[in-house]
């Protein structure tokens, strides 16, 4: 079916039948579909056919976009009641048809809080706002009524009749900063790409994530792909773009998936395509794979790699929306950016000012990892705390562990102490402090954490990424982690710290691309905040007990009870004790290895510095 | 993905004279002039490696970065496009990033002698901590790969990615569409592509050729290769020499 009027189109959504009365949502976000999200579901659809068939074609079981809460999925949902249930199994899913599906009621013992089984005051959920990801464990991604019924495709309505300087005003002053990490003002962008002069022009939207542990975007694009499909048609018809392509790494086949189906989608219905609902404005969109490499993700390193050359970036002096794509007007944002601009098209841009802080509209979706209680998605007003990311959202570091440092900002980002955990999460104020917002990765350690252990990680990641087009940043990281390496294992030497400063801030000055610049943030931060770590390093300890071999460990015989979890992870068999009683670390045979710092859930085991002739 | 290209013309504000100030004093140049060349022309100097003026500027030694209005630029593609430009070619922070530049360089090939006479010029020494156990001399500036693409041959590639980096043929094998022209090993700055040329007979690449004589002279002066392509000028320089300065004396004989 194609719709020539915008009038037919509208006609079509009001007419569309109400969704069936009661829907179990499985989280289909990467994490849920990790633990078994996908038999799961199937058992859940066995079972409701099972019952009686009349009530089956009204009750469903539909696979959704990431609930959030990855750390304890597979998760399932349930509306209109707005049950939210944890890690899921697929036993339980006979009791879920049975009681929440047919019946209506809560399986409590599924819910985190028996009390309150619609999560309603669930810690994680409750100081996020989801605007972006409103639609997830909602709607089905693929279902394109579903889409509809959400209010989708009410902004392209308003805007054919708005028409495009109305749209483009809107973005402009609503304030939206670019998602994909520079938060670079969209109004700006879209400015001078709608006054450049050529034709064609292209919109692009980056989907090329690459940050280590983060996954907003592919949860975004699995998620929600018409919302990032709108986003761009509305762009396109702002800046008098006819052509538009999603850039997605190929390691997301689901997204991939997921988006050329929606684009499909969207052309039938004469949404994409020629002569768009009969105004004669023309939008064509499609997928381009990406092989995977993390600097295609740079603005300059896409376009090449959209046009068949090698991903490596090139100088900017002339910008890309001016001189792109195929050197045509190109306007590129992430696709985190264009879900929301249906939103703002649609609600206006006082509305979405009145979102997040001042200066920083909107919200942003964090992908919250590494040593907290509760890991996932998590989409926070812009100018949050990052202390109720962590403590609320997060919920705290495990049992007996402390917090050291928040990453934020992927492996270009940069690592800030506790101390800085009262800052605001927003473009402005992470900079000052000597990070990044990045895409959106925010990584949380704990006192087991080894801050150059950290650095040299990241180094490590940047090192096998860099292009290797520009020699500070190919040479330059591999001194680095060479250094770095150095000092994890023992072969540190005094001065190592301040010439890895130089090295940082030399690439920072002196290197090619965005990438490239702020390659050196780990090492710049880390010995910014964490600097007593990196002169132990240079004597040989590391207070962390994860560099091998560069401690002692000790047992606190007033702290241990004796629980006896450090005995059996010593692979050297040098802890020994009876059970009940404090148990002690024979040094001579000590390996050095930290098992038991890990193992242990009393803070009795630390560490110590190797004394000379031990 | 395949597309015309056909290129627009830089939407320019203004044309024509643009003037500015490098390192305090007053100079001209076009709009989409570019800054190396113009302070090349006004006399200041600017260390470069990756940049040949036959070939298309790449930008990725950082040798010739400047600051302009705070920013630091690769001068070799900066276009000067706006009135009132300040240039600075030596400032602190320029100095510092040189310096580790030409410091990376050298323990990437601490025998070359364009990077030796660089680290003299700059008054620098190698750090032995950041000494490699394996230099190779190469510094993947790349202009080879640029030389070989001007001359039509497009034979060898920068493959790889980061540290792994490196110049070779098609799948690491002796390129098939070499013509043994030497132009990559003319234009290397570390002079690291080896090549044997004897009276006859030159490799390179690990690829062999034996040479053609010159119609004139009998001189062997060019692989067969070279003499296939377009435009070949089937004759040996010096002939070539030759038959220009005849060329002009008979011109000349006859205008008299």
């Amino acid at each position: 079916m194609r719709f020539s009027t915008p009038q037919d189109f509208n006609q079509y959504i009001s007419s569309l039948p109400p969704s069936a009365a009661r829907r179990l949502w499985v989280c289909g976000g990467p994490g849920c579909l990790a633990q078994g999200a996908e038999k799961l579901l199937l058992a859940l659809r066995n079972e409701a056919s099972k019952t009686n068939k009349d009530v089956s074609c009204q009750l469903l079981a539909v696979p959704t976009g990431c609930l959030g809460l990855c750390e304890r999925g597979p998760m399932v949902a349930c509306q209109p009641e707005g049950y939210v249930y944890e890690k899921v199994k697929i036993e339980d899913a006979q009791e879920i048809v049975v009681e929440t599906l047919i019946s209506g009621r809560p399986v409590s013992r599924l819910c985190q809080d028996p009390k309150d089984p619609t999560a309603s005051n669930h810690p994680f959920y409750l100081p996020q706002k989801r605007l972006i990801m409103r639609r997830f464990g909602r709607i089905n991604p693929d279902s394109f009524e579903d889409y509809l019924r959400t209010s989708g495709y009410e902004a392209l309505l308003s805007a054919l009749s708005i028409g495009p300087l109305e749209v483009f005003s809107r973005v402009e002053n609503s304030g939206l900063r670019g998602r994909g990490g520079g938060g670079f003002p969209a109004g700006r962008k879209w400015r001078a790409c709608k006054d450049a002069i050529g034709a064609p022009k292209y919109v692009l939207a980056n989907g090329d994530e690459g940050d280590p542990g983060a996954f907003m975007n592919r949860s975004l694009m699995e998620g929600d792909p018409f919302s990032i499909i709108e986003g761009m048609t509305l762009g396109a018809y702002a800046v008098g773009a006819s052509m538009g392509y999603i850039y997605v790494r190929h390691e997301y086949p689901l997204s991939v998936e997921r988006l050329k189906l929606a684009i499909k989608t969207a052309e039938n219905f004469g949404l994409l395509g020629d002569d768009i609902l009969g105004t004669g404005f023309n939008f064509n969109l499609s997928v381009i794979e990406g092989g995977g490499a993390f600097v295609c993700g740079e603005s300059t390193a896409l376009m090449a790699s959209i046009e068949g050359r090698e991903g490596q970036p090139r100088v900017k002096y002339v910008r890309s929306v001016e001189r792109g794509l195929w050197e045509k007007p190109t306007l590129l944002q992430n696709v985190e950016s264009w879900a929301n601009i249906p939103l703002i098209v649609q609600h206006g841009s006082e509305w979405f000012k009145q979102i997040g802080a001042p200066n920083n509209p909107g919200t942003k979706i964090f992908s919250l990892v590494g040593q907290v209680k509760r890991s996932g998605l998590a989409e926070m007003p812009l100018g949050s705390i990052i202390r109720t990311l962590v403590e609320d959202v997060g919920g705290g570091p495990q049992k007996g562990r402390t917090l050291k440092a928040v990453q934020t900002g992927g492996p270009s980002g940069g690592c800030l102490p506790t101390s800085a955990l009262d800052l605001p999460l927003d473009f402005d104020s992470l900079p000052e402090a000597g990070t990044i917002m990045g895409s959106g990765g925010l990584i949380v350690m704990d006192n087991l954490s080894c801050m150059v252990d950290v650095a040299r990680y990241f180094t490590l990641f940047l090192k096998n990424e860099s292009c290797g087009k520009c020699l500070p940043c190919r040479e330059g990281l591999e001194v680095a982690f060479n250094i770095l390496d150095d000092l994890c294992c023992g072969r540190g030497q005094t001065g190592h710290s301040d010439l890895l400063v130089n090295l940082a801030q030399g690439i920072q000055d002196s290197a090619l691309c965005g990438l490239g610049q702020s390659a050196a943030n780990p090492v710049l931060s880390t010995i910014r905040y964490f600097r007593e770590e990196y002169l132990e390093h240079e004597e040989g300890f590391c207070r962390a007990g994860r560099c091998q071999g560069l401690f002692l460990v000790k047992i606190d015989r007033d702290k241990c009870n004796g629980c006896g979890a450090c005995q059996p992870v010593c692979p050297a068999g040098a802890i020994t004790g009876r059970e009940r009683e404090p148990r002690t670390v024979k040094v001579e045979k000590c390996l050095g290895c930290g098992a038991c710092l890990t193992a242990c859930r009393f803070r009795a085991a630390s560490t110590e510095r190797k004394v000379a002739g031990v | 993905m395949s597309e015309p290209k056909i290129k627009t013309p830089l939407p320019e504000t203004i044309s024509g004279n643009i003037s500015g100030l490098i390192d305090g004093s007053q100079v001209s140049a076009n709009v989409g002039d570019i800054l190396l060349n113009v302070a090349r022309e006004h006399g200041f100097r600017i260390p470069t490696l990756c940049y040949h003026p036959g070939l298309t500027s790449d930008g990725n030694c950082r040798l010739c970065l400047v600051e302009v209005n705070d920013r630091l630029v690769s001068s070799c593609l900066y276009p000067l496009r706006t009135p009132g430009f300040e240039v600075k070619t030596n400032s602190p922070r320029l100095k510092r990033s040189r310096e580790l530049v030409i410091t990376l360089m050298l323990s990437r090939a601490p025998k070359s002698k364009v990077v030796l006479s660089l680290a003299e010029e700059f008054n620098l020494k190698p750090d032995p901590r950041l000494a490699r156990t394996k230099e190779d001399q190469c510094l993947r500036c790349g202009l080879c790969v640029r030389a070989c693409q001007a001359g039509g041959a497009e034979a060898i590639s920068l493959v790889g990615r980061g540290s792994e980096r490196k110049v070779c043929g098609p799948f690491f094998e002796p390129p098939i569409d070499c013509v043994g022209c030497l132009a990559c090993a003319k234009v290397c700055p570390t002079s690291v592509i080896d090549f044997i040329e004897q009276r006859d007979y030159r490799a390179i690449w690990e690829r062999h050729f034996p040479l053609v004589s010159c119609p004139i002279c009998s001189r062997p002066f060019a692989t067969q290769e070279e003499l296939a392509r377009p435009n070949a000028d089937q004759i040996c320089p010096s002939c070539r020499r030759r038959a220009m300065a005849q060329a002009l004396y008979d011109v000349d004989y006859l205008r008299r």
